[in-house]
């Protein structure tokens, strides 16, 4: 019998993850961060930092020392945000970094990500030659006199924060009334910093990071915003409130009347605001992305590129167009990357383009959601039973023949003004279901969905 | 069949090998995790000596350990016997150091200690090795995950009080001795200047004392590769010398004059200094010289003698309740009223504080001894041929009397012989003692013409 912890363990494109213990184990590690220092061109050190779990200590262990072993020097950051992390691989012109944490998932959970030159994530074609490397198991281990050395940081904060500083209005974003819902995890350490350096006034909550009890699940959804943060609002006379998941890349808000936002306006609200300001007019997105996104878009005279659900499906469209050309690529989740941060996720940056899109429309943040047409949408889940998968599809396909269909991930099925998504998830054993309407809760349509999919599980 | 290359060694002694290639450190860590799980979680102490891998295997063991929920306390660059000292000191669950003591840079090594800060014995690593085999390691969930405490000034302090507790210190210090110390640039390089300087008031002139430089000589100290110390003691007018190895547990000394003393003169001048301050018996392994039983006959001592091998000698000592042991040829000096393992601190306190009490010279001190010659030899061997050689001796010696528990040593009344199989290397060890080098010559030539041609 495997237990629901141990299929936890996901060994992909995209990195390691899973439960710490019962699925993702020390030697998952020592090998997944030895195939990294294996695939890496000698030469250069290895920026490495991880979030607040207590996991973080055991993983960080393992692959400091398989790094080390592979001749790397390493550059152990601590604790510390993943765009922190991927803005000091830069800053060091280091050869790459690995990210320790699972950002939105529960603490008993923990993950690498890694990245390449430049703080980029890895693309299709490198991830795979990684994996290959991770299951060959023939690493390049240096000998004694060779082995790296580890170095540490305290410092890479301010010069971060002084990248974000060019970019955005400081001065000016810091007369917002924000509260923040830190989730236990890393967005405090930024946040408390631009309050003590640059005088925002940031009210943080749940700001003591923690490695077991989270102060809840740091996932960033409405549901989740809706919990703690909406209600805090008008109390607090608050501007604005985010929510961040446990390494800082991920962001869902609240406006100041205290309505918790779909996770999914993140995304639309950058590109609408995004969209004028630059020079690139392609959005990139996935398939199960709000169709407000095209409706944005489209105003602006841009273009939606919609790929598979993923990072990795992003990553290897951004890779075939120009950086000028893109205005933001992002999902539904409340994870985007923009242009001026080189397309990394960070949640820090979305909150302040939020910010800054508040001051230069001076509105209200609940008007700016306001001006936009209503959709609704609802997401669940169900087990995975792998062998059925197939004839779900096809039998969903035949029942919904009359929908424009889309086979990029999964099925989509688009009517007008409506659509659904099935598709089985990379990271978790389940199927994930999405529809959306314009105006109200598409409730017939999912339960329908639910059940059908139930119905092969 | 070519002679195989040990470069990596899992067995009965821990795991040993070539950094890199063999000992990798996903290797040190699934040890670890299997440490660990045999501990049942709680706090292992983990320190290391200064070989470049120690960082690189630091972490691979921390992570080991943490991932089957122990709570790791990092006690840093320090000697073996530090280390477990601290371990029974502190009420750990066990320990883990890191050090391929004497080997050369290129290996590495995990030393386990059990809640007694002692050795692993010989049931406890069999379980163990069991354990790490089976792969049935504790896998810790994140709740069950403990941190890591540093530890880095608590541990020297503890050590050097009970070696102080069996010396006149007072004495020692009065005489202001001018001592000369190659470290080896090992783990002595961080605690043993302080020791001789601070605490024993010795005018100390130190060589190979940088814990960031490779070794400067061969790690184990034996005379031929000790030869700068030997020329320093003398051209720096010191009145002793002493040499560790990379782990501190041996001593090597070198007296007044240059020259090294036999390493078996060293052990015999411990247990004299031991048996003058408590009673009891010594344990020694088969190979130690005969000096061992003169020097406690005349104390009215018995000696126990115990196949090679700090685990077997420790063994016995426990069993028989010693005063103090060791292993003659490899300078390894136990005294459990300090602690039961090979420590070279006790050692130099122990020669010093003799030199103090009886304001002799080191060499005066050490041609008291009976004098006996030794030849220890080695000859790469394949395994299988000790059983002819050992029927041959038996056939050559027919008077001898017989000890087979480790090879066989004979006991002639001329002197004695001892061949055994190494254990860490395929290597035929031969020794032979006598009262003159002539038989010692005639007897060694002897067991070389019966292992080329068995009768």
């Amino acid at each position: 019998m495997v237990t629901e912890a141990a299929r936890s363990l996901r060994i992909s494109q995209v990195g390691l993850r899973g439960v710490i213990g019962a699925g993702m184990t020390a030697a998952h590690v020592l090998d997944f961060a030895s195939a990294f220092g294996t695939f890496l061109e000698p030469g250069r050190c290895v920026v490495v930092g991880r979030d607040p779990r207590a996991s973080g200590v055991m993983v960080r262990e393992g692959v400091l020392a398989a790094l080390l072993a592979c001749g790397k020097d390493v550059v152990d950051l601590g604790i510390a945000p993943s765009p922190v992390i991927q803005h000091t691989i830069r800053r060091l012109d280091a050869g790459g970094g690995i990210s320790i944490g699972a950002s939105h998932n529960a603490a008993s959970w923990n993950a690498l990500k890694f990245f390449g030159r430049n703080a980029i994530y890895l693309s299709t074609a490198e991830a795979n030659e990684l994996l290959d490397i991770y299951h060959l198991k023939k690493f390049s281990f240096v000998e004694w006199n060779q082995l790296g050395t580890l170095l540490t940081d305290d410092h890479a904060l301010d010069p971060y924060l002084d990248d974000l500083a060019a970019v955005y209005d400081f001065e000016a974003l810091r007369k917002f009334r924000v509260v923040v819902d830190c989730c236990s995890g890393t967005s405090s350490l930024i946040l408390r910093r631009m309050n003590d350096r640059f005088g925002f006034q940031f009210i943080l909550i749940n700001e003591k990071m923690r490695g077991v009890a989270f102060a809840h699940e740091p996932a960033t959804n409405k549901d989740m915003v809706a919990l703690q943060l909406a209600p805090l609002m008008q109390p607090l006379g608050a501007d604005a409130g985010f929510l961040f998941d446990a390494d800082s890349d991920r962001v869902a808000f609240a406006t100041e009347n205290g309505a918790a936002i779909s996770e999914e306006m993140v995304l639309p609200m950058l590109a609408d605001y995004l969209l004028p300001h630059g020079a690139g007019k392609l959005v990139i997105t996935n398939v199960s992305t709000t169709a407000l996104v095209d409706e944005v878009v489209v105003r602006h005279g841009g273009e939606v590129i919609r790929v598979a659900v993923g990072r990795q499906a992003a990553i290897d469209a951004l890779s075939t167009y120009r950086p000028e050309q893109i205005a933001i690529a992002g999902e539904g989740t409340g994870a985007t990357m923009m242009p001026q941060f080189r397309f990394v996720y960070d949640g820090i940056a979305s909150m302040l383009a939020l910010l800054s899109m508040m001051r230069e429309r001076d509105a209200k943040l609940s008007q700016i959601v306001a001006s936009y047409p209503r959709f609704s949408i609802l997401k669940g889940q169900v087990p995975l039973v792998t062998h059925r998968i197939p004839a779900l599809l096809a039998s969903l396909r035949e029942r919904y023949a009359d929908g424009r269909t889309s086979v990029v991930d999964g099925l989509r099925v688009d009517w007008p003004g409506r659509w659904f998504h099935v598709r089985v998830s990379q990271t978790e054993p389940v199927v994930r279901i999405i529809c959306e309407q314009r105006g109200d809760v598409p409730r017939e349509l999912y339960g329908t969905l639910i059940e059908l999919v139930r119905s092969f599980a | 069949m070519p002679r195989r290359e040990h470069l990596l060694k899992i067995g009965v002694s821990g795991i040993r090998g070539v950094v890199g290639e063999f000992l990798t450190p996903a290797l040190a860590c699934s040890f670890a995790q299997a440490f660990g799980t045999y501990v049942g979680g709680g706090r292992v102490v983990l320190g290391r000596d200064t070989r470049t891998s120690g960082e690189m295997l630091t972490h691979a063991v921390a992570c080991g350990l943490l991932a089957a929920g122990c709570e790791v306390v990092e006690i840093g660059i320090l000697p073996t016997p530090t280390i477990m000292m601290y371990v029974a000191a502190t009420h750990a669950q066990g320990g883990i150091a890191l050090t391929a003591s004497h080997n050369p840079p290129e290996y590495n090594a995990l030393k386990l200690f059990n809640a007694q800060g002692l050795f692993f014995n010989n049931y406890e690593r069999a379980e163990l090795i069991d354990l790490y085999h089976q792969s049935d390691f504790h896998q810790a969930a994140n709740e069950e995950i403990g941190g890591i405490i540093a530890d880095h000034d608590a541990a020297p302090k503890l050590h050097f009080e009970k070696v102080l507790a069996h010396v006149d210190a007072e004495r020692i210090r009065k005489r202001k001795f001018r001592v000369a110390l190659d470290a080896v640039n090992g783990a002595g390089a961080v605690t043993t200047p302080g020791f001789l300087r601070d605490l024993l008031g010795c005018d100390l002139e130190a060589i190979a004392v940088d814990p960031t430089k490779v070794f400067p000589r061969e790690a184990e100290p034996k005379p031929e590769t000790l030869g700068a110390i030997a020329a320093l003691v003398p051209r720096c007018h010191r009145e002793i010398g002493f040499a560790q190895d990379p782990d501190g547990d041996r001593l090597a000394v070198i007296d007044e004059t240059g020259v090294v003393l036999d390493n078996d003169d060293v052990l015999a001048l411990a247990v004299d200094a031991a048996l003058r301050r408590l009673p009891g018996d010594v344990v020694v392994n088969l190979t130690t010289s005969s000096v061992i039983d003169d020097v406690a006959a005349a104390h009215g001592r018995r000696v126990y003698r115990t196949p090679v091998g700090e685990a077997n000698v420790v063994e016995t000592m426990q069993a028989v309740n010693a005063v103090i042991g060791g292993e003659g040829s490899n300078g390894g000096i136990i005294f459990p009223a300090v602690h039961l393992c090979r420590d070279s601190y006790t050692g130099m306190a122990f020669l010093l504080d003799r030199m103090a009490e009886t304001g002799e010279k080191i060499s005066t001190l050490a041609a008291r001894l009976p004098k006996y010659y030794r030849h220890y030899g080695k000859v790469a061997y394949q395994h299988g041929r000790l059983g002819p050689l050992m029927q041959s001796l038996e056939t050559r010696f027919p008077a001898a009397e017989k000890d087979r528990s480790d090879g066989l040593k004979l006991l002639l009344p001329e002197g004695w012989i001892h061949v055994r199989s190494s254990n860490t290397e395929p290597l035929l060890r031969l020794a032979v003692e006598a009262k003159s080098q002539a038989t010692v010559d005639k007897l060694y030539a002897e067991v070389l013409r019966l292992f080329a041609n068995p009768a």
